[in-house]
C-alpha cells in the first residue's frame, strides 16, 4: 500500500532521475521528448500522482506540494539545459573562423569612358552657372559650320586641308560652334547653353585625332562682357582642375568672335615652371573664346545692339588629358579595356 | 612669318630699346604668337673676323697655302693652313676659326699638322659655317667692311641676330611684313615707324617708264591696281652677303639680286613683286586679263599649266608672262643675260588668287599674302623700294616715274565708335583717354565727334578693321586683355531647355551594370558595314561616304555601332584580352535617300546603345562561367528598366537579322509595339569579318523609340501578407516559356501579384516530348488576408489554363 511518504519519495526520485535523464541530451527535440516523457499528460509524474486518490485527503496538499516541486524543478533543469546549449551553440559559433585574407569577392562595376566621365562633370560645372546642355547633328551644312559663323567660302580660315566634306554643301562638322547657330535659330535671348560633342578635322598626330569632342559655351543676354567670358571660364578652370591655376587670355582671330582670345592655362604638370608637356612655355592652350561677332548675330537675326554675349570652346581630350596625364589621344578611341579599365 | 630681329628694329624708331625676349613677350601678349625664336648665329662659336697680313704657298702641297692672320691691330700673326683657291691678298678680312672654336655639326677645332704644318684651326666657307651654299671658297668680307678685328664672326655675317616665327592670325595681312611686325611693335612699345629707305634720285631724264611699259588692266576686280617700273642696265649677279643672310633666314633661297630684292621687299612691306625681263615682254606692254578657254603656259618650275577662264594673267603683247599673283612665267624670267627689268608692284583680288593658287596647288609666298588681301596703298612704296633697292644692288639706272593704274583708289572710311560701346562689351571702366591714345599708338586717326564718341580712321594697311567692334578689339589687344577684369554674368532665368539625357542615362546604367563604355570613330572602312551582311536596300549597307577621307579605314560614316566595338574585342583579343563587355551610346549615321554616293541632305543620325560581350564573365574564385545569350539579355532588360522604368518587354524571336545567329537572336518589342531593340549571338561570320573567332553576345537599344521616362509614382505598400505557390507543370518541349507565362497570365486573377519561372528542365527520366517547367505564383489582395481557400481556387483557375491551353499537365 502506497503511503504519502513512499509517493513524496517516488516524486523526488522523479526529479533526480530526470537530471540523469537529460544530462547527456544535446538537442533541443530530446530534451523537450524526456520533458513530457516526465511532465506530460500521461508523464511518469502524472502516473505517480494516480496514487494520490488513495492517500487520506488530509496528505494530499503535502502532495500535491511535493508535485509542484518536482514540476518546477524539472521545468527549471530543461530551461537550464535549453540555456546551456545556445551557450555551447553561440561559443561553437563564436569559434569559427574564416581566412580573411582571400580576395573580396568582387562587385564587377563597369566604366564609364574617360571623355564621358569629363563632360559629364564639365557640364555639371557649367549647369551651376545656369547652362543647360544643347545638341546638334555631326553632319552638318557648310552654312551651320561655316557660312553662318562669318565664315565664307573663300576666307583663308577655311582649308579644304582640315575638313571632312561629303558633298559640297555638307560636311562632318569641324567645331561644335553650329550648335551655337542652331541654338540661335530656335531660341531668343537670354541664351546659356554648353554644347559638347564629336567634331571632326583632317589631322592625325600624338596630339590630334581625326574625331575629338569639343565642348562649346553660349551665353546671350543683355549686358554681357567680356569679363563675364574671363569670369566664367576662370570658375571653370579652377573648378575642374581643383586648384587655382592663372589663367591668360591671349588676343587671337576666329571669324565668329569679336573680341576673340586663345584661352592659356598655367600648366597643370609643372604648374608654370615650363616642361615638356607645355613645351617649356608654362602655358598650356585650352581653348578659343571671345564675343558673338554682330556678323553672326546677323545670321541669326538676333539685334547686336540690344544683344552681347560670349562663345567658347575647349577640347574635352586636352583637358582630360592635362588632369589624367594621358599621353597620346589615341588611346581614347580604341577600345582598348587596358585604358578602360583605369578610369 | 618669319621677322627678323634686326630688320624689325630697323623699321621703327622706339622709345626704349626692348630685348628680343621683351618684344616676343609684348607681340605674344598682343595676339601675334611668337611660336620660337631662335639665335640665327648659333650654329658656330669662337670663330673670330682675321686679318690677312701675309700668304705663302705651302712647302709641300701646291694646292694649299700658309696664310698668316692677326685679330688685332699690331697683335702678333698666326700662320694658318688654308686649301681654299681664294685666299685673299694681305689687307682682306676672313672668317678665322682657331683652336675650340665649334662649328655646327658638332666639330671642336683644335692645331692639327696639315701635310706637316701644323695649322691651328681653319678659314671658314658659307658651307662650313652652314650660313650658305657657296662651298667654292673660304669667306672673304667685303674690302670695305668694317667689322673690327677679332669680333665674332656672326657680327660680320648678321647672324648675331635673332628670328622670330609669328603665327598672325588669317585675317592680318598687313602682319605678312615686317612692317606691319613694326607697327605693332611701336604701339606697344611705345614709339613711331620708319618707313625704309628709298633713294629714287638715280631718275634719268632719257628714259620714261610710260614710254617704255604700257599698262592695261581689262578686268579691275581682279586687278585693282598695278604699278610697273623699269630700271635699266642691271647687272644681274650675287646680292651682298647680309642682305642674302636676311632672305636665308626667312626662309628664302638667294638667286641673284633682282630676283632677291623682290623677295626683299615682298618681306619687308607684305607687298609681293615680280621682275620680268623687259627683253622678253613682247610689245612692251603689259595686260591683266582672266585667261581665255584652253590657254597655256609655262610658269617659272617648269610646269605647263593648263588655264581656265577665272585665272588671272598677266600678258604682254602676245601671250600669258605670269599668272597674277601665282606665279611668273618661264619666258620673261629674269635671267644673267637680263639688263632691263620691268618691275611690277600690284594687288590682286584676295579670291581669285585664292581659288587659282589652290585649283593649280600652287603655294608661294606671294599667293599666300594676295589670298589674304594686300593693301594697294602699299603698292606705291614697294615699287619705289624695290626699284632704289635694285638700283643699288644691280647697278641700274631707274627710268622716270612708274606707270601707275588705278582706276578706283580705295578709300579709307572712318567708323564711328562710342566709347561706351567699348566698356559695355569690355566690362572695363576704361576712360576715353587710354582707349583713343591706344588707337593712335596703333595709327588710327581719332577725332572726337562727342561726349565719349569719335570717328576713328585706320591706316589703310587695316583692312581687317571695319566696324565699331573691330576697332573695340584693338583697343583692348593693345591695352591688354589682362586689363579686363574677371566677372561672371548675371544670372538670367533662361528659358528650360527639355535636354535628352538618354545617353548619358544609358551609359550610366550599363557602367552601374559592369560593362567598359568605349568611344569609336564615327566613321569606319567600308568593310566593317559589309560585315553586317545587311541587302542592299538597306540603308545600313549604304554607308555615307567621304569626299576626302584621310584613309580608307576612316571612308565611310557608321551605319551601327556594333562592327567598331567587335573590331575592338578583336583588339583586345590581339593582346591576350580574350574576355570583355564594352558598349558604346553614340550616333550611327544613316542617309535619307535611297543613293550610295554623296549625300544632297544631311543624315537621321540616332542614338544606339550597343553593348557586346565575349569570353568569361568575371568571376571569383573557382571557374568563371562563359557569356551567354540570357546575360545580354538581361542587361538589356536592366538598360530599359533604367530608361522607362518597368515596362512589359516582349522579346520575338528573330531569324532573319543577318548580323545575328538565325537561332539566337530576338527583338524587343515594347508596349507600344514598336521594336526598341534586338538581342542576340553575333552571326560567326560578321564577327569573323571583324577578326573575332569566338562568340560575341550582342544587344542594341535605339534610344529615341523609347518613350520619354514617366516621373515614378510611389505605389503603396501591401499592408496584408501574401501567400505563395508553386506550380509544376509537364509542358511539350516546344512551347516556349513566354508562351507558358502568357497563358498562366492570362488565367491570372486580381488576386496574382506576380507569376516568376524557377526552373527549366530537360530530363530523359520526363515522359517523352516533355520539360518540366517550375512557377512560383504570389497572391495577395490590398484588403484583407487571403485565406487558404481563396489562393487554392484562384491558383487551380490557373491550373486548369495551363492544362486547356497548352495541354500542360500538373506534376
Ligand atoms: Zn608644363
Amino acid at each position: 500500500m502506497t503511503t504519502t511518504l513512499a509517493l513524496v519519495a517516488e516524486l523526488e526520485q522523479l526529479g533526480s532521475e530526470f537530471d540523469g535523464v537529460i544530462a547527456p541530451l544535446v538537442d533541443e527535440q530530446a530534451i523537450r521528448a524526456a520533458q513530457a516523457q516526465f511532465l506530460g499528460k500521461k508523464g511518469r509524474v502524472s502516473e505517480a500522482m494516480k496514487a494520490l486518490g488513495k492517500l487520506p485527503p488530509a496528505d494530499r496538499p503535502t502532495v500535491g506540494a511535493a508535485a509542484n516541486r518536482v514540476k518546477d524543478a524539472i521545468t527549471a533543469a530543461v530551461d537550464r539545459k535549453l540555456g546551456e546549449l545556445v551557450a555551447a551553440a553561440r561559443a561553437a559559433d563564436l569559434a569559427r573562423t574564416i581566412d580573411v585574407t582571400l580576395p573580396g569577392r568582387p562587385h564587377h562595376s563597369g566604366h564609364l569612358h574617360l571623355l564621358t566621365q569629363v563632360r559629364l562633370e564639365a557640364q555639371a560645372i557649367f549647369a551651376e552657372l545656369g547652362f543647360a546642355v544643347a545638341e546638334g547633328p555631326q553632319i552638318e551644312t557648310d552654312w551651320h559650320t561655316f557660312e553662318a559663323l562669318a565664315i565664307p567660302k573663300d576666307h583663308p580660315a577655311r582649308d579644304m586641308q582640315d575638313t571632312f566634306y561629303l558633298s559640297d554643301e555638307i560636311v562632318l562638322r569641324t567645331h561644335t560652334s553650329p550648335v551655337q547657330i542652331r541654338t540661335m535659330q530656335a531660341q531668343r535671348p537670354p541664351i546659356r547653353i554648353i554644347a559638347p560633342g564629336q567634331v571632326y578635322r583632317r589631322d592625325d598626330d600624338p596630339t590630334h585625332s581625326p574625331m575629338f569632342t569639343q565642348i562649346e559655351g553660349l551665353c546671350v543676354d543683355e549686358n554681357i562682357s567680356f569679363a563675364d567670358l574671363k569670369g566664367t571660364l576662370v570658375h571653370f578652370v579652377s573648378r575642374f582642375f581643383g586648384k587655382s591655376l592663372a589663367i591668360r587670355f591671349r588676343p587671337s582671330y576666329f571669324p565668329f568672335v569679336e573680341p576673340g582670345a586663345e584661352v592659356d592655362m598655367a600648366c597643370s604638370f609643372c604648374e608654370g615652371r615650363g616642361c615638356r608637356v607645355c613645351k617649356q612655355t608654362g602655358w598650356v592652350e585650352i581653348g578659343g573664346s571671345g564675343m558673338v561677332d554682330p556678323d553672326v548675330f546677323a545670321h541669326v537675326d538676333i539685334d547686336s545692339e540690344r544683344y552681347t554675349g560670349f562663345a567658347f570652346g575647349m577640347g574635352l581630350e586636352r583637358m582630360a588629358m592635362l588632369r589624367h596625364g594621358v599621353n597620346d589621344i589615341k588611346y581614347y578611341y580604341e577600345g582598348d579595356l587596358r585604358f578602360l579599365g583605369q578610369f | 612669318m618669319k621677322v627678323v630681329w634686326s630688320w624689325l628694329l630697323e623699321l621703327v624708331d622706339l622709345d626704349r630699346q626692348p630685348t628680343v625676349e621683351e618684344g616676343a613677350r609684348a607681340l605674344t601678349a598682343a595676339g601675334l604668337e611668337i611660336e620660337a625664336l631662335t639665335d640665327l648665329g648659333a650654329g658656330f662659336t669662337g670663330v673670330v673676323v682675321a686679318e690677312v697680313v701675309a700668304k705663302r704657298p705651302h712647302p709641300e702641297a701646291a694646292k694649299l697655302t700658309l696664310v698668316d692672320v692677326i685679330t688685332a691691330r699690331g697683335g702678333a700673326a698666326t700662320q694658318v693652313v688654308c686649301g681654299a683657291p681664294n685666299v685673299p691678298e694681305p689687307g682682306r678680312k676672313v672668317l678665322w676659326a682657331p683652336p675650340g672654336a665649334t662649328l655646327p655639326g658638332g666639330i671642336t677645332l683644335a692645331t692639327k699638322p696639315v701635310k706637316g704644318v701644323p695649322s691651328p684651326g681653319m678659314l671658314c666657307s658659307e658651307t662650313e659655317l652652314a650660313i650658305g651654299d657657296d662651298d667654292d671658297g673660304i669667306i672673304v668680307l667685303a674690302a670695305d667692311d668694317a667689322t673690327p678685328l677679332g669680333a665674332p664672326a656672326q657680327q660680320a655675317l648678321g647672324v648675331d641676330d635673332w628670328l622670330l616665327e609669328v603665327n598672325a592670325p588669317a585675317n592680318r595681312a598687313d602682319l605678312l611684313g615686317h612692317l606691319g611686325v613694326a607697327r605693332e611693335l611701336a604701339a606697344l612699345i611705345g614709339g613711331r615707324l620708319v618707313p625704309p629707305s628709298i633713294a629714287l634720285d638715280e631718275l634719268t631724264g632719257d628714259l620714261d617708264a610710260a614710254a617704255l611699259a604700257a599698262i592695261a588692266i581689262a578686268d579691275p576686280a581682279g586687278c585693282p591696281r598695278y604699278i610697273a617700273r623699269v630700271i635699266d642696265g642691271v647687272t644681274v649677279g650675287k646680292s651682298p652677303r647680309k642682305f642674302a643672310q636676311r632672305l636665308r633666314a626667312v626662309g628664302v633661297r638667294p638667286l641673284s639680286n633682282i630676283v632677291d630684292v623682290t623677295n626683299y621687299v615682298m618681306f619687308e612691306l607684305g607687298q609681293p613683286l615680280h621682275g620680268f625681263d623687259w627683253a622678253h615682254v613682247a610689245g612692251a606692254r603689259i595686260e591683266v586679263r582672266r585667261a581665255t578657254a584652253g590657254e597655256r603656259m609655262t610658269t617659272l618650275d617648269d610646269q605647263e599649266r593648263a588655264l581656265v577662264p577665272e585665272d588671272l594673267l598677266i600678258c604682254d603683247g602676245a601671250r600669258p608672262v605670269a599668272i597674277a599673283g601665282v606665279m611668273g612665267g618661264k619666258d620673261s624670267e629674269v635671267s644673267a643675260a637680263t639688263t632691263r627689268v620691268l618691275l611690277e608692284a600690284a594687288s590682286f583680288d584676295a579670291r581669285s588668287v585664292r581659288r587659282t593658287a589652290r585649283r593649280l596647288g600652287l603655294h608661294s609666298e606671294a599667293s599666300h599674302r594676295f589670298e589674304r588681301q594686300v593693301d594697294p596703298a602699299l603698292a606705291e612704296l614697294a615699287s619705289a623700294r624695290a626699284a632704289s633697292l635694285i638700283a643699288r644692288l644691280g647697278g641700274g639706272r631707274i627710268a622716270r616715274g612708274s606707270v601707275d593704274v588705278y582706276p578706283r583708289p580705295t578709300t579709307v572710311a572712318p567708323i564711328a565708335v562710342r566709347w561706351e560701346r567699348l566698356r559695355a562689351l569690355s566690362g572695363t571702366g576704361m576712360i576715353d583717354a587710354i582707349a583713343i591714345g591706344a588707337c593712335e599708338r596703333l595709327g588710327f586717326a581719332v577725332e572726337s565727334t562727342g561726349p565719349h564718341t569719335a570717328q576713328v580712321t585706320p591706316p589703310s594697311a587695316r583692312a581687317d578693321i571695319l566696324r565699331e567692334v573691330d576697332v573695340i578689339e584693338d583697343v583692348l589687344r593693345i591695352v591688354g586683355y589682362d586689363q579686363v577684369p574677371s566677372t561672371l554674368p548675371r544670372l538670367a532665368s533662361a528659358p528650360r531647355h527639355t535636354v535628352d539625357d538618354r545617353g548619358d542615362r544609358a551609359r550610366r546604367a550599363l557602367a552601374g551594370a559592369g560593362l567598359a563604355e568605349a568611344i569609336t570613330f564615327g566613321f569606319q572602312a567600308p568593310t566593317r558595314a559589309a560585315a553586317l551582311q545587311l541587302p542592299a536596300d538597306d540603308r545600313r549597307a549604304r554607308p555615307i561616304p567621304l569626299r576626302n577621307p584621310m584613309s580608307l579605314d576612316q571612308a565611310v560614316m557608321r551605319t551601327a555601332l556594333l562592327p567598331n566595338l567587335i573590331a575592338a574585342i578583336a583588339r583586345n583579343r590581339s593582346f591576350g584580352r580574350a574576355d570583355g563587355a564594352l558598349f558604346e551610346v553614340g550616333s550611327v549615321f544613316l542617309r535619307k535617300d535611297a543613293g550610295t554616293g554623296e549625300i544632297t541632305e544631311l543624315a537621321d543620325e540616332p542614338i544606339h546603345a550597343t553593348a557586346v560581350l565575349t569570353g568569361l564573365r568575371p568571376a571569383w574564385l573557382g571557374p568563371a562561367r562563359a557569356w551567354d545569350f540570357f546575360d545580354a539579355k538581361g542587361l538589356l532588360e536592366t538598360l530599359v528598366a533604367a530608361l522607362v522604368g518597368n515596362a512589359p518587354l516582349a522579346f520575338e524571336r528573330a531569324t532573319d537579322i543577318p548580323y545575328l545567329h538565325p537561332g539566337a537572336a530576338a527583338r524587343l518589342v515594347g508596349p507600344d509595339g514598336a521594336v526598341w531593340g534586338e538581342v542576340g549571338e553575333v552571326h560567326p561570320a560578321t564577327r569573323e569579318a571583324l577578326g573575332v573567332d569566338g562568340p560575341v553576345f550582342a544587344f542594341t537599344l535605339e534610344l529615341a523609340r523609347l518613350p520619354a521616362a514617366a516621373i515614378a509614382q510611389m505605389r503603396a505598400i501591401p499592408k496584408f501578407p501574401s501567400a505563395s505557390r508553386d506550380l509544376s507543370l509537364l509542358v511539350g518541349v516546344d512551347v516556349p516559356a513566354g508562351e507558358v507565362e502568357r497563358v498562366l497570365r492570362s488565367a491570372a486573377d486580381a488576386l496574382v501579384e506576380a507569376i516568376a519561372l524557377r526552373e527549366d528542365y530537360r530530363d530523359a527520366k520526363l515522359p517523352a516530348g516533355t520539360k518540366s517547367m517550375l512557377f512560383s505564383i504570389t497572391y495577395r489582395a490590398g484588403d484583407r488576408t487571403l485565406t487558404d481557400a481563396e489562393v487554392a481556387a484562384a491558383h487551380e483557375a490557373i491550373v486548369a489554363r495551363a492544362t486547356a491551353d497548352l495541354g500542360a499537365t500538373r506534376r
